[in-house]
């Protein structure tokens, strides 16, 4: 009896049912199929609703979003003329006002290079180190000027969103070998070379951020001889880079410890040298298994870039509020943060998503 | 032809020639840069070392459990910093790992309305940078307005712009920090007596009221009222406790930040927990309550205690922030320290120092914790 | 003491033979080897003293008097960097070589004299902390704040000056310390204290233009002190001190003399007295006794115009601000500001 049911065929014209159809299901199973399920779902949505029609009544019905509108501001709405006059302080800081096309290019560089960086084609260590390389040197000499036969703009003129850029694109860039090179020497059967990198990892992982970068803002210049000082933004931008570094080491070592033994060992046998195994067997699987975690790290290096603001860098969130610092824009910080959000939540969130998706590809590709 | 002796004397060789270059180079940037500090520090006419101390600091600052004054010493200033910082960081640790099981257990939840709304939630506040959560959110707060512009919440609490004043104990602030401390000793108590889960938890709730209950009868001042409720007086509310607002606000941020991560990590530990297992608990009838308290929570811990120490961690540092809006935690009592009195090197020597210690601690316990908690795995 | 050493070390070599070459400063060489002088800017505006105009450019007065020095070491006003610096930064910016000299509205105090390792010049204003408060609150003086919070910028003289001040009338309150002076302001405006404590000059700067309407606020009548304000630079450079110093005192013979950025040619091509030949490098030697050219007060005045001119540029009636000179102007007009002796 049981056995005809089983093998009973199915009804023709009987189709999988879509994925549409399996979420409608679900929904309507989890979120209505008893009293209290109900209830929740009704008061939650209707909850949304309301925060949303709310935000949107604000936002867009009364906002005003023309600067010459501004006297209509302060009545019920968002007050977007705020962004309007002051956008380009937000985006690029004290940088020259007629030079702001070299600001916003540099910018698009930094932002090309990432998003280069997020295609499979690229996925090698030259094309990657030649894609960064190239892409911070059109900003820095765009930004820079001089090189190129532009008026010279020093470091101090940067600021605004140019700038949390550049001190992203730098971290990273200068971060990923240090991080490699900790973890190698992290896994090192010499045991100086080993503990040297251990206690650097974990120092600098144990401190807040904040205080390494206000150390080497601040005290490392009493520890160095004048010529070796350097500007106050490359100390900073070498120090984070450290911090980038030791957390990138940790995610580098579990790529490394994803390959069995068993692989160095036939290197070794096969009569390879370390920087042989290491380059041509080890490294390439590492890097793959440590990708979903690097973007993680390269997402909340993006996030803590916006750090820099304690210890007097112009960066986008210190532009934002010089933009509201004046007396006539000082009641819309509102708008101004929202802004300085989105634009943050735009580049963490995409970062974020695209990570994901690779996870999940990746997930799929080693079933 | 080398024989396999040879080559091995020559790695060996090679190595100690890498290890002992690296010592030499360690030792020498060492040494270099602390000639350098000296000649620096005299060049500059700078007085080092740690006399300044036991000097009084001469200025005020936002935030303290007990007791200061502006003729404090610096010692006992940077004391009362580590304390805010421990105890924001604290605080945090709490309401974060509180908030983020009720988000993660949502974002588990089969139900669509729950998981939307965590979801959203987690996508928000994840993806914007702490700080600039913290300077909005401090923003939002301090235009409420003064204590006038209050907002009353059933007239024995109000929130304004400068605080959240709460009915409070009629106690000294030192034996506020007593309790919080009983509190703290009590939890300690319970791990270490391996109480399970849920009945530690009830056991630490009961007994911390309990205690702080007796210590504020027998504690309260002569006559005084066992409570003591806030009331607007001339420029400010006088009685109950009064959060001032950068602490409410750094909280706040940190709570919201840090549970959408740890929310994350619940979530991740939750769907790990085998299908086989929380189906045993439907055949043997447990409702979906006891089913996630009794199977889906303590399996989960398992995979969840390992990253949520390092979100603890992140906590801890994460005080740091206070900065920006004011908040007298130790960064700031050392950076403020620093400019008052000069003392850079000292100080920072100090401050580092004290976070090596607190996130080695925390670390500490949570690999304890975390081998206790596989040890059960028979 | 080193001061009378220094300026009686001038004095004989200004008796004996000219050729004799004085101390050169590390600094000044430092300088012009660079071709940049590094001056402190601010993270933000600090009105009428360093701010940004529309314009992304840094303007005020002690942007003024940096534009003057750099003048009268390079030659031209604009060879010089602003490095935006926190109070809390800028001695320790100085003193690792990130600037050359702070020129921020910073006072001289012994502990910045000794421990820190500083050198002061001569002071080039006074003002005084005070406290502005809110109108709608009815205080006149700084007893009725009693109960009230009190916000100040962290890791200022101020800082300390109120915390002592209030402990001494024993006013009880509540302190908020911030780390820039632009979030010190926007929590004032938002009502998170009913007072907020900077220097005078500022505050009147701020009640004339920046917060709306000037009468929705105070400041109160106590003067909690009188501070000497001058430039720091680091010790042990006396050369570079006598060219700040010679810089500020040429400006502020300059306008006692009445040589003004307009007619300082004129007067160079027909100097009215000895001192104003002496001054303008028309007589030689005022360039070399600070190992500088002869002309570099000239430059200067031409450049950036004498003291009573850059201060009416900044704070006073050529500035929205119309702040009154009151202490600050001349001896001879009723202030305290004078110039030692140029012979």
């Amino acid at each position: 009896m049981a056995l005809t049911e089983i093998a009973a065929p199915a009804p023709m014209g009987l189709t999988p049912p879509s994925r549409v159809q399996i979420a409608r299901t679900k929904f309507l199973k989890y979120g209505f199929g008893s009293p209290l399920a109900a209830a929740v779902s009704v008061l939650v949505f209707a909850l949304l609703a309301y925060i949303l029609w709310r935000f949107v009544d604000w936002a867009v019905v009364h906002a005003v979003w023309s600067r010459d509108n501004v006297d209509q501001c302060g009545h019920g709405g968002a007050c977007w003329a705020v962004i309007d006059a002051r956008h380009r302080l937000i985006l690029f800081g004290t940088y020259p006002f007629e030079e702001h096309w070299r600001s916003t290019l540099a910018a698009i560089a930094i932002v090309a290079t990432v998003l280069l960086s997020c295609i499979p084609a690229m996925w090698q260590p030259a094309r990657l180190a030649v894609l960064w390389v190239v892409g911070f040197a059109a900003y820095y000499l765009l930004m820079e000027g001089s090189l190129l036969g532009l008026q010279q703009v020093t470091t101090d003129g940067w600021g605004g969103l140019s700038l949390t850029l550049f001190l992203f694109a730098a971290v990273v860039l200068l971060g990923m070998p240090m991080g490699l090179g900790l973890a190698l020497m992290r896994r090192s059967d010499m045991p100086v070379v080993k503990w040297f990198a251990l206690i650097i990892i974990d120092t600098i992982r144990s401190l807040p951020l904040v205080t390494t970068l206000f150390t080497a803002a601040v005290v490392v210049p009493l520890f160095l001889p004048g010529w070796l000082d350097g500007d106050k933004i490359w100390r900073v931008i070498l120090a984070f880079a450290l911090f980038f570094a030791c957390y990138q080491a940790e995610v580098f070592r579990g790529g490394f410890q994803a390959i069995p033994k068993g692989q160095v060992e036939a290197g070794k046998a096969l009569g390879l040298g370390y920087w042989n195994i290491m380059g041509r067997i080890v490294l390439p699987q590492v890097f793959r298994h440590a990708l979903p975690s690097t973007i993680n790290m390269v997402v909340v290096t993006f996030k803590e870039t916006a750090i820099v603001t304690i210890i007097g860098f112009f960066d986008i969130l210190a532009s934002g509020k010089t933009a509201f610092g004046t007396a006539d824009w000082a009641p819309y910080y509102i708008e101004v943060y929202l802004f300085v959000a989105a634009i943050y939540w735009v580049f963490i969130y995409s970062l974020g998503q695209y990570g994901e998706y690779l996870k999940g590809r990746m997930a799929l590709s080693e079933r | 032809m080398q024989s396999a002796e040879q080559l091995r004397t020559r790695v060996k060789r090679r190595k100690l020639i890498v290890q002992g270059t690296i010592l030499i180079i360690t030792v020498l940037a060492v040494w270099g840069a602390v000639s350098n500090a000296q000649y620096n520090l005299t060049r500059l006419n700078m007085t080092s070392g740690f006399a300044f101390l036991e000097r009084g600091t001469g200025w005020n600052y936002s935030f303290s459990l007990v007791e200061r004054s502006i003729n404090d010493p610096y010692a006992y200033t940077l004391f009362i910093g580590l304390l805010n910082t421990l105890f924001v960081g604290f605080t945090c640790i709490v309401t974060t790992t509180i908030f983020g099981f009720v988000v993660g257990t949502m974002r588990d939840a089969r139900h669509p309305a729950l998981n939307f709304i965590a979801n959203v939630y987690v996508q928000i506040f994840r993806n914007i940078p702490l700080i600039l959560q913290a300077v909005f959110l401090y923003a939002l707060l301090i235009h409420i307005g003064g204590p006038r512009q209050a907002i009353s919440l059933g007239d024995v609490a109000f929130l304004s712009g400068r605080g959240l004043m709460l009915p409070g104990l009629n106690v000294s602030p030192w034996v506020a920090v007593a309790m919080l401390g009983a509190c703290l000793a009590l939890a300690i108590g319970l791990i270490l007596a391996k109480v399970t889960l849920w009945r530690g938890l009830a056991g630490w709730l009961g007994g911390s009221v309990a205690m702080i209950m007796v210590m504020a009868v027998s504690f309260r001042p002569e006559g005084a009222n066992l409570l003591s409720l806030p009331e607007l007086q001339g420029l400010r509310f006088r009685g109950g406790v009064s959060v001032p607002i950068e602490l409410f606000a750094l909280v706040a941020s940190i709570t919201l930040y840090g549970s959408a991560y740890i929310a994350e990590i619940v979530r991740g530990g939750l769907a790990q927990v085998p299908r086989g297992l929380v189906e045993a608990g439907q055949a043997l009838g447990l409702t979906r309550a006891a089913i996630w308290a009794r199977i889906k929570v303590p399996m989960a811990l398992r995979s969840i205690i390992p990253p949520l120490g390092n979100q603890w961690i992140f906590m801890m540092k994460a005080t740091t922030i206070g900065i920006a809006i004011g908040f007298s935690d130790l960064f700031y009592i050392t950076v403020n320290s620093i400019s008052q009195s000069g003392q850079t090197l000292e100080l920072i020597l100090l401050l580092m120092l004290t976070f090596l210690a607190i996130n080695y601690s925390i670390a500490i316990f949570t690999n304890w914790l975390n081998a206790r908690l596989q040890l059960k795995e028979h | 003491m080193h001061r009378v050493l220094a300026a009686s070390a001038m004095v004989a070599a200004s008796l004996m033979a000219p050729q004799i070459a004085l101390a050169e400063s590390a600094t000044v060489k430092q300088i012009e080897e660079r071709g940049t002088l590094l001056c402190s800017g601010h993270n933000g505006s600090y009105f009428g003293f360093v701010e940004v105009n529309d314009n992304n450019e840094w303007k005020g007065l002690d942007i003024d008097l940096c534009r003057a020095l750099t003048t009268a070491i390079l030659g031209d006003p604009d060879k010089n960097q602003i490095v935006p610096l926190s109070w809390a930064q800028r001695f320790p910016a100085l003193q690792s070589g990130d600037v050359d000299v702070i020129i921020k509205a910073t006072g001289w105090t012994m502990g910045r004299d000794t421990e820190q390792g500083l050198q002061f010049s001569l002071p080039y204003f006074f003002g005084g902390a005070q406290l502005m408060a809110h109108g709608d609150l009815g205080v006149t003086d700084v007893a009725g704040l009693e109960g009230g919070v009190i916000c100040v910028e962290a890791g200022t003289t101020i800082e300390r000056l109120v915390a002592n001040y209030l402990s001494t009338e024993g006013i009880e309150h509540d302190m908020v310390s911030y780390e820039s002076a632009a979030e010190l302001r926007s929590a004032y405006l938002a009502n998170r204290c009913d007072a907020f404590a900077a220097w005078g000059p500022f505050l009147a700067v701020l009640r004339a233009t920046e917060i709306g309407d000037p009468d929705a606020h105070v400041i109160l009548s106590d003067q909690l002190s009188a501070e000497p304000i001058a430039a720091a630079m680091r010790q042990g450079d006396e050369g570079f001190v006598d060219v700040v110093n010679w810089m500020l005192s040429a400006l502020l013979i300059a306008e006692e003399e009445g040589v003004t950025s307009e007619n300082v040619n004129d007067m160079a091509a027909n100097p009215a007295n000895p001192r104003v030949a002496r001054l303008l490098g028309v007589e030689p030697g005022m360039g070399e006794r600070l190992g500088l050219r002869d002309t570099w007060a000239r430059d200067m005045i031409a450049a950036v115009g004498n003291f009573g001119e850059i201060y009416d540029r900044n704070l006073g009636k050529d500035s929205p601000y119309k702040l009154d000179r009151g202490l600050n102007n001349l001896w001879s007009h009723g202030g305290v500001l004078y110039a030692p002796i140029l012979d």
